[in-house]
């Protein structure tokens, strides 16, 4: 059963009198388990796509089902839950928040599913010990580096065991070698977690840890192709 | 919880930017806070002043009329169970002395002059007259009538003896030793006469124009009752009223120094309501300093809002981290401006407080801001606070999370 189900996706924003059309009509299916990227140029539409697979953008027309959950037809406040429960989100500026701790970084998903404290610690330091931060525990995220700090947001994305992760050019904002030591981490963890990967990025390098690569142009899918 | 410590956390986050905020709040409030311990110590030392000007904490009388027109008209208004009413609040813990008083309206004649004056009768060691020179603090158990520019004051055993009001001893062109002629009506409309010696003549301000006083043997002799119409009590202290008067026996009426010290009422309430203006006005500085502030900060933190909201914080949450946030930057630069405050206030009592002379008496204000400036002055500064980034917050969760996601 896929995971994902995109049918007929737009997305028009408009700006002052002028339209622009940032998806077209775009249909797609994700597997369970699948690890997927999307790529394409800047301005293809590619972070559009999944901004509306992770439910923090809506469509302007067409359907979209997460694990058979259509969320268009959600409140704000159980779409909200609903992104807690089934999703991690890893994002090109790594998004920590700068007041918390390394711990509570990554503790801060499961607080809002009031799992409790021993075992909020318990899965937050097995997954800080899995990305190689268990010495960096409490420390602020102010003071790690930029690989670091994006294998915090990795384990963040992956506390609750979601069954989705979503990646927006989570390389970016990283040097070559770094970025592939993370992809190689996030690739592995997900493999071990049995999630499935999303990922955008216009890097043909970070691309090839993708099962699938789907080509985005002018908001349309240009291209899908598996990589065995 | 999670809200209020990243509201926290934000707060002490950026220290300098939050102080610098709050400058206007801290000196503002550390000011009104200052004022406020000197307003309730000079309030307070004027309430006792005036309690012992006359007034007692407490004066009881037979019907409940004499309050109205009884103090120089007693006859109306007979308190036949005055001596046993005063020994029962004699027994009363707290009180400090009670002691019967009455009053008459008299013409006063001396030579070819003469005018009208209000004569009140105290034991004669119950009456306090300060001596011209050293400055003094009057004693508890005593009325503080004024400060003797000449004379003495009655001596116990001393009958027909007036101190007299400089103001009307100089419309009679009298001095100390001359014996004026007061002339009173009693009921019946009989009218009485009978001659006085000046004993001393006093001052004190808005009273030497209008009062004479005379020992309350001789008062009562001259005016013919047949007992005390009133008991002025002294007390301990404030805090006792309301359980004294609450002794007292069925039938009889009393008014408290609150009913009484109408000046005193009328300017404390003032004080009080320009304080409040002053905080009022503050508080709209903070307002609208913190609601800027808050607008600058929803803004600039845009994308941490996209970022909670992606990993599942609910609207309601960011509108609380950003209310909590405002509230606590109140509450924080109150907390700042009232240690600011008590430190001022400290140094200034270190100092000897303020002293201020009023003819013979001396009048020593402390600066003693009470508790109740924390609570009236935190919790306002921390709804301030909150209300300020209401508006900054619904603005921060109007926009969807890929919006906030996309501000650099």
């Amino acid at each position: 059963m896929a995971l994902i189900k995109v049918k007929g996706v737009q997305k028009v924003y408009t700006l002052e009198k002028t339209q622009m059309t940032a998806v077209r009509n775009v249909s797609l299916e994700i597997q369970a388990g699948e690890r997927v990227c999307l790529m394409g140029p800047s301005g293809s539409g590619k972070s559009t796509l999944l901004n509306i697979i992770g439910c923090v953008d809506k469509a302007s027309e067409g359907d979209i089902l997460i694990d058979g959950e259509d969320a268009s037809k959600l409140s704000d406040a159980r779409l909200s839950d609903f992104r807690n429960r089934t999703m991690g989100f890893i994002f090109q500026n790594f998004n920590l928040i700068p007041v918390l701790s390394v711990f509570e970084n990554v503790e801060y998903p499961l607080l809002l599913q009031r799992v409790s404290s021993r075992e909020r610690k318990e899965r937050v330091n097995t997954l800080l010990a899995k990305v190689g931060l268990a010495d960096f525990a409490r420390r602020s995220p102010e003071r790690l580096s930029g690989g670091q700090r994006q294998r915090v947001a990795i384990a963040r994305a992956l506390v609750t065991n979601p069954k989705l992760v979503i990646a927006d050019e989570p390389t970016a904002s990283l040097d070559h070698a770094t970025g592939k030591v993370v992809m190689e981490l996030m690739v592995e963890m997900n493999r071990s977690a049995g999630s499935t990967l999303v990922f955008a990025t216009h890097d043909p390098a970070v691309a090839e840890f993708a099962g699938r690569i789907v080509s985005m142009m002018d908001g349309q899918v240009v291209e899908d192709r598996s990589r065995s | 919880m999670r809200n209020l410590l990243l509201a926290f956390r934000n707060v002490l986050r950026h220290k300098r930017k939050t102080f610098a905020v709050l400058v206007a709040l801290i000196i503002g409030l550390a000011g009104l806070v200052v004022f406020q311990g000197f307003v309730s110590d000079l309030m307070r030392e004027w309430r006792d002043e005036s309690i012992l000007s006359g007034i007692g904490h407490l004066q009881v009388a037979g019907k409940p009329g004499y309050f109205d027109d009884g103090e120089f008209n007693p006859y109306d208004y007979p308190f036949p169970q005055s001596a046993k009413v005063a020994s029962q609040l004699e027994r009363e813990p707290g009180v400090r002395a009670v002691f019967p008083s009455t009053g008459f309206v008299a013409i006063a004649g001396f030579g070819d002059e003469s005018t009208n004056l209000l004569v009140k009768g105290y034991p004669t060691d119950r009456m306090f007259f300060a001596a011209q020179t050293g400055l003094v603090k009057p004693p508890p158990d005593r009325f503080f009538l004024g400060t003797l520019q000449a004379g003495n004051p009655i001596r116990p055993g001393d009958h027909n003896v007036l101190i007299l009001g400089q103001t009307i001893a100089r419309i009679l062109k009298a001095s100390v030793g001359d014996t004026v002629t007061l002339m009173t009506i009693l009921p019946g409309s009989q009218l009485t006469g009978r001659d006085f010696v000046i004993g001393g003549i006093f001052t004190a301000p808005q009273q030497d124009n209008l009062f004479g006083y005379t020992d309350y043997d001789t008062a009562v002799d001259f005016t013919q009752l047949a007992q005390a119409p009133v008991l002025d009590v002294l007390l301990d202290g404030v805090g006792r009223v309301d359980t004294v008067a609450a002794s007292l026996p069925a039938g009889v009426s009393f008014r408290t120094w609150k009913d009484l010290a109408t000046t005193f009422a009328q300017v404390n309430s003032l004080l009080y309501s320009i304080l409040s203006v002053i905080r009022v006005v503050i508080l709209l500085v903070t307002l609208f300093i913190l609601a800027n502030v808050m607008n600058r900060v929803v803004v600039e933190r845009m994308r941490e809002w996209g970022t909670l909201r992606a990993l599942g914080t609910k609207k309601r949450g960011i509108l609380a981290i950003v209310v909590w946030e405002g509230g606590l930057m109140g509450a924080l630069g109150a907390a700042l401006g009232i240690v600011l405050g008590f430190a001022i206030a400290t140094a200034i009592n270190l100092r000897g407080g303020l002293t201020f002379n009023q003819g013979a008496q001396i009048t020593q204000i402390f600066v003693h801001p009470g508790l109740d400036s924390v609570l009236v002055n935190i919790i306002p500064a921390a709804l301030v606070g909150g209300l300020a980034a209401l508006f900054p917050a619904l603005r921060a969760i109007r926009l969807s999370p890929s919006e906030c996601l996309r501000e650099v």
